[in-house]
């Protein structure tokens, strides 16, 4: 049986146990492309050039991804057979050279402590279980029990200990190869988010938006020269632990106002959406690679206050309003193109016109001409102070409520909140209101309450439900 | 194009340049663990497509975050490498390359060297290929150093942030990098020193900021901003240590902040300097642990503020001197406070200024009482909280934005300041009403009667609930106090006061008496709470 063995990034030393078996053919890949998912999997693909004669034979892969998940592993090369596939993870340390030197010799090196004069002796090493029992000639010793300088030397380093994972396989060729073979598989390590730079520009009413493709790779094991893509998309794995939650996360999505339909003309593989990288990229390890996909220069965006309450009940602290804001992904407000999910980084200006950061949330994957209400954060100077001012109870399942809802602005500019009372029961009406509200859905109503600068508004109303 | 040239071509060639440091630096401090940093950087950019370096930058840059601006050319990709320079990533990147092995032996002191490949280096050591066999390093008992040709191209001391940029105009452009990263936080202090009256108080807030990397700053300019953040985890790929903000409330939010301070603490502790992947095999000796400088911890962090404090107390008279005043501006829905000068931030340090200083701000200090007036409580011992209250506007000697943070409040007495108590405060805007409960009363106990009608009593009356409420306050202070006495109910369907000896009010739907209690002496209050039945349940009329 013989060994070819391929190398991509590093030379024939590497592949420790096959060097006496190295075959002629390429060290690198021909062609590499990744197909990276956000879901921490990538579909790797290698196309290497492959020579080799005919008969059964082991074929090494070094570079590949030391993330390799083995069970997807495909193999395909003209005129040869997978007979069997292994990915071995047994490591080289000194400690299993010395094991799996048992049975066998290695030569002694001594060094006189005095004279530094070195000599040298064959031995068998019979055990290195708790110490390393070796024979020399006729003798019994325990290696470097005297402390003495005592060098090891090892003829060979078995086969299967390497300097890192490989994957091997065990192919049978009908006749001499001189091909190119094809390896495919996917592998943990690698992650992709989109992130967003939103620098809003609140007086102007617009907002810039870039978007960058941020690619993590973890893999282990760094990719020259490879052809890239980026699928945005959920992924049904399996064997993802927290599949319900993150489900359950994205099906409640309370920053995406309405749903888009554009087209936006970007490749689509199936219920995916794809971002090819346009030239051969090194896709390091332990790197952060961003490419950019999305730059924006004036969204239309507004800013708005918002607050919803659940129930009703009095708060003796005033609750601050939300900052949310608004701007659509669509072509008539400036952008049309569609968003895979990530963050949104939100800056705005500070007096000498510096941009600072003040907030950022997260977005699912967003079709094109969808609205967008993202939260900045929470407003330091306009606050909601709730007051329940009386309950009647009218039978045994309705009730009344009277709600005073005091809203304050102490900022220099006058602001509209958007109050929502929510979670209602079945039965619900508004018997009396100060300011005309609307029905938001089944079990909420809505009311945007202007407050003026620097001043105070108060909404109040009746309302009842029952169930 | 540099990308496709690959990562080594391009370093040999001319087309990256390399900006080593920031000419000036602005860093804006949050609460949450993070600060924007703006570097303004001078680049030389050559006309063709370049690969544009920035060297220096903070070890925990957040690389999503990262912004540049300036450029005249649209990047087209960055990478952020944070392989450093260490033993370990110079070994395991030197796996499968030639070295040279350096020998001393014993008693000669004779040096030998060969070469040799490294098979693999891993922790548990180091195993090579030499001219005579396979062996491994530092298992001989024989002093035996590596000496490695060249660096791995990819280590560098410090993260390196890069950006590929198209062909453009040529020439020296100053460009603007900013950037989140974590390892910093700020917070509030206040000082207020009630005035022997009571009536008025000193009120001085003070910044404390940190800087736990290992970053310095020269001539920075340092702001801070407060707040509240929606901010996403870094796990969903965020920026926040402490997990999603829809997540946090008042409650948690502070004891999930030192929990990730803590975490992030240790992260950024200097690394043990072990050599891991060179002490695979027994025989070298592990070298001595550094004795590092113990963190600021929280302990430490108080006695920061302690002398804070003391600084304090002639605080007025120092900041005229010296105007090292922060102001405040408007960020958004936020307040930005700006330190005025330029400043040195060093690694590790901790820093402070004050951001608000007013006198004789009207405050009214009394004494409160909230219960549920059910007779349930334990009615033996009843101590009120003293309570300060003010007006957060100008007429009252105030009116600024209060950002959260701890209030402690001194009183003057002739012989000096007594500590009073302590409260957290949360965000407060200008106009609202603060009131904080700052510790138990002294001197003034209360006794409740409550008796609760039974339900052969409430027959026939069409009430659900009725309870006489009796409560005695006594006074053994020698100056008259106030008493605020609460009665939870606005929750409660139908809830009323059908009489009382004084005038009732309503505050946030609940009941509120307000009482004169004499020096030496006592107060009752007498009241009856009572809820009609339902509506329903009542017979027809």
């Amino acid at each position: 049986m013989r060994t070819i063995c391929w190398t991509v990034l590093i030379s024939a030393g590497v592949a420790v146990g096959s060097a006496t078996a190295l075959a002629a053919g390429s060290e690198t890949d021909r062609e590499i492309s990744l197909t990276i998912y956000n879901k921490n999997i990538a579909l790797i693909e290698h196309v290497r050039p492959i020579s080799a004669p005919a008969g059964r034979q082991r074929i090494e892969f070094a570079g590949v991804s030391a993330q390799i998940v083995p069970e997807t592993v495909s193999f395909i090369a003209p005129n040869m057979t997978l007979i069997e596939q292994n990915f071995d993870y047994d490591l080289l340390t000194p400690a299993k050279l010395m094991e799996k030197a048992v049975g066998s010799s290695v030569q002694l090196v001594r060094v006189n402590p005095a004279t530094g004069a070195e000599t040298t002796e064959k031995a068998e090493v019979l055990s290195t279980v708790g110490g390393t029992v070796l024979r020399i000639g006729p003798r019994i010793e325990v290696l470097r029990e005297d402390s003495l300088p005592t060098r090891v030397i090892f003829d060979k380093v078995p086969e299967n200990l390497r300097a890192q994972p490989t994957l091997s396989v065990l192919v049978n060729a009908a006749k001499p190869v001189n091909e190119v073979a094809r390896l495919t598989y996917l592998s943990r390590g690698f992650t992709w988010a989109a992130d967003y730079v939103a620098v809003f520009d609140e007086p102007h009413g617009i907002t810039s938006v870039q978007g960058w493709i941020t690619l993590r790779n973890t893999s282990g094991t760094s990719f020259v020269n490879a052809r890239t893509q980026l699928v945005a998309g959920d992924v049904n794995l399996v064997d993802s632990e927290e599949q319900w939650w993150t489900r359950w996360q994205q099906s409640r999505n309370t920053n995406q106002r309405s749903i888009g339909t554009e087209n936006t003309g970007r490749p689509q593989l199936g219920d995916y959406y794809v971002y090819p990288i346009r030239e051969l990229t090194t896709v390091a390890n332990n790197q952060t690679k961003q490419v950019s996909f999305l730059d924006a220069g004036s969204v239309k965006a507004s800013k708005g206050y918002e607050l919803r309450f659940y129930g009703f009940q009095s708060y003796s602290d005033p609750q601050s309003a939300e900052v949310r804001m608004r701007f659509s992904n669509s072509k008539s407000g400036g952008m049309g193109e569609q968003l895979p999910s990530g963050v949104v980084r939100i800056y705005m200006r500070d007096a000498h016109g510096q941009p600072q950061f003040v907030g950022e949330d997260h977005i699912g994957h967003t079709s094109a001409g969808s609205e967008l209400a993202l939260k900045i954060g929470d407003a330091f100077d306009v606050t909601v102070q709730p007051t329940l001012t009386q309950t009647r109870s009218i039978s045994k399942r309705k009730s009344e409520y009277d709600m005073s809802y005091l809203v304050r602005n102490a900022r220099a500019t006058p602001v509209v909140v958007t109050l929502r009372q929510d979670g209602l029961w079945r039965e619900n009406s508004v018997l009396k209101e100060s300011i005309a509200g609307r029905r938001t859905d089944f079990n909420s109503f809505a009311w945007d309450v202007p407050v003026p600068a620097n001043g105070e508004s108060t909404l109040t109303f009746t309302l009842a439900t029952s169930w | 194009m540099a990308a496709l040239l690959g990562a080594q071509i391009a370093r040999a060639g001319p087309m990256e340049v390399i900006s080593p440091q920031a000419d000036a630096v602005s860093i804006t401090i949050y609460r949450d663990l993070f600060a924007l940093i703006t570097e303004t950087r001078t680049v030389d950019l050559p006309e063709g497509p370049v690969t544009l370096s920035f060297d220096g930058v903070v070890e925990t840059l957040l690389p999503a975050s990262a912004v540049v601006t300036d450029l005249g050319r649209t990047p087209e990709e960055r990478n952020f490498d944070h392989d450093v320079l260490s033993p370990n990533n110079l070994l395991t990147k030197s796996i499968g390359k030639s070295v040279t092995i350096t020998r001393t032996l014993p008693g000669s002191g004779r040096v030998v060297q060969t070469r040799a490949v490294i098979l693999a280096a891993n922790d548990q050591g180091i195993t090579l290929r030499t001219e005579t066999g396979n062996e491994a390093l530092h298992c001989s008992g024989i002093p035996e150093r590596l000496m490695f040709d060249d660096i791995p191209h990819d280590l560098r001391a410090t993260p390196r942030l890069s950006i590929h940029l198209p062909a453009g105009k040529a020439g020296k452009r100053t460009v603007r990098l900013s950037y989140l990263a974590h390892g910093f936080a700020w917070k509030s202090d206040y000082v207020a020193r009630l005035a022997p009256a009571g009536n008025r108080m000193d009120l001085t807030g003070w910044i404390t900021l940190h800087n736990y990397t290992q970053a310095g700053f020269r001539g920075a300019q340092v702001q801070v901003v407060a707040g509240k953040l929606h901010l996403v985890s870094t796990e969903q790929g965020g920026s926040s240590l402490l997990g999603d903000s829809d997540d946090l409330s008042d409650w948690n939010l502070n004891e999930t902040r030192e929990a990730a301070l803590e975490d992030l603490r240790q992260k950024l502790e200097p690394e043990d300097p072990g050599l891991q992947l060179f002490s695979g095999c027994h025989a070298v000796p592990v070298p001595a642990t550094l004795e590092g400088r113990p963190l600021d911890g929280a302990e430490s962090l108080e006695e920061v503020i302690v002398t804070g404090f003391r600084g304090s107390l002639r605080a007025s008279l120092q900041m005229k001197r010296d105007a090292m005043m922060a102001a405040r501006e408007e960020l958004g829905d936020y307040q930005l406070y700006r330190l005025p000068v330029a400043t040195d931030l060093h690694a590790r340090q901790t820093k402070q200024a004050v951001f608000l200083a007013k006198q004789r701000v009207k405050v009214d200090h009394y004494y409160s009482f909230a219960f549920d007036g059910r007779g349930s409580e334990d009615l033996e011992s009843l101590t009120p909280e003293s309570t300060i209250a003010f007006e957060n506007q100008k007429s009252s000697g105030l009116g600024e934005p209060l950002p959260e943070g701890m209030m402690r409040v001194f009183e003057s007495t002739g012989t000096g300041d007594l500590f009073m108590g302590e409260a957290r405060m949360e965000d407060q805007p200008v106009n609202l009403p603060v009131e904080l409960s700052v510790a138990m009363a002294l001197g003034l106990g209360l006794e409740i009667d409550a008796s609760e009608a039974t339900r052969d009593e409430l027959r026939n009356t069409g009430l659900d609930e009725r309870t006489d409420i009796e409560l005695r306050a006594f006074n053994a202070k020698s100056v008259p106090v106030t008493l605020e006495v609460l009665q939870y109910g606005g929750y409660r369907p139908n809830a009323r006061i059908s009489k009382s000896s004084q005038r009732v009010r309503r505050k946030y739907g609940d009941f509120v008496w307000r009482l004169r209690v004499p020096a030496n002496g006592s107060k009752t209050l007498i009241y009856r709470f009572e809820r009609p039945k339902d509506a329903d349940s009542e017979p027809a009329k």
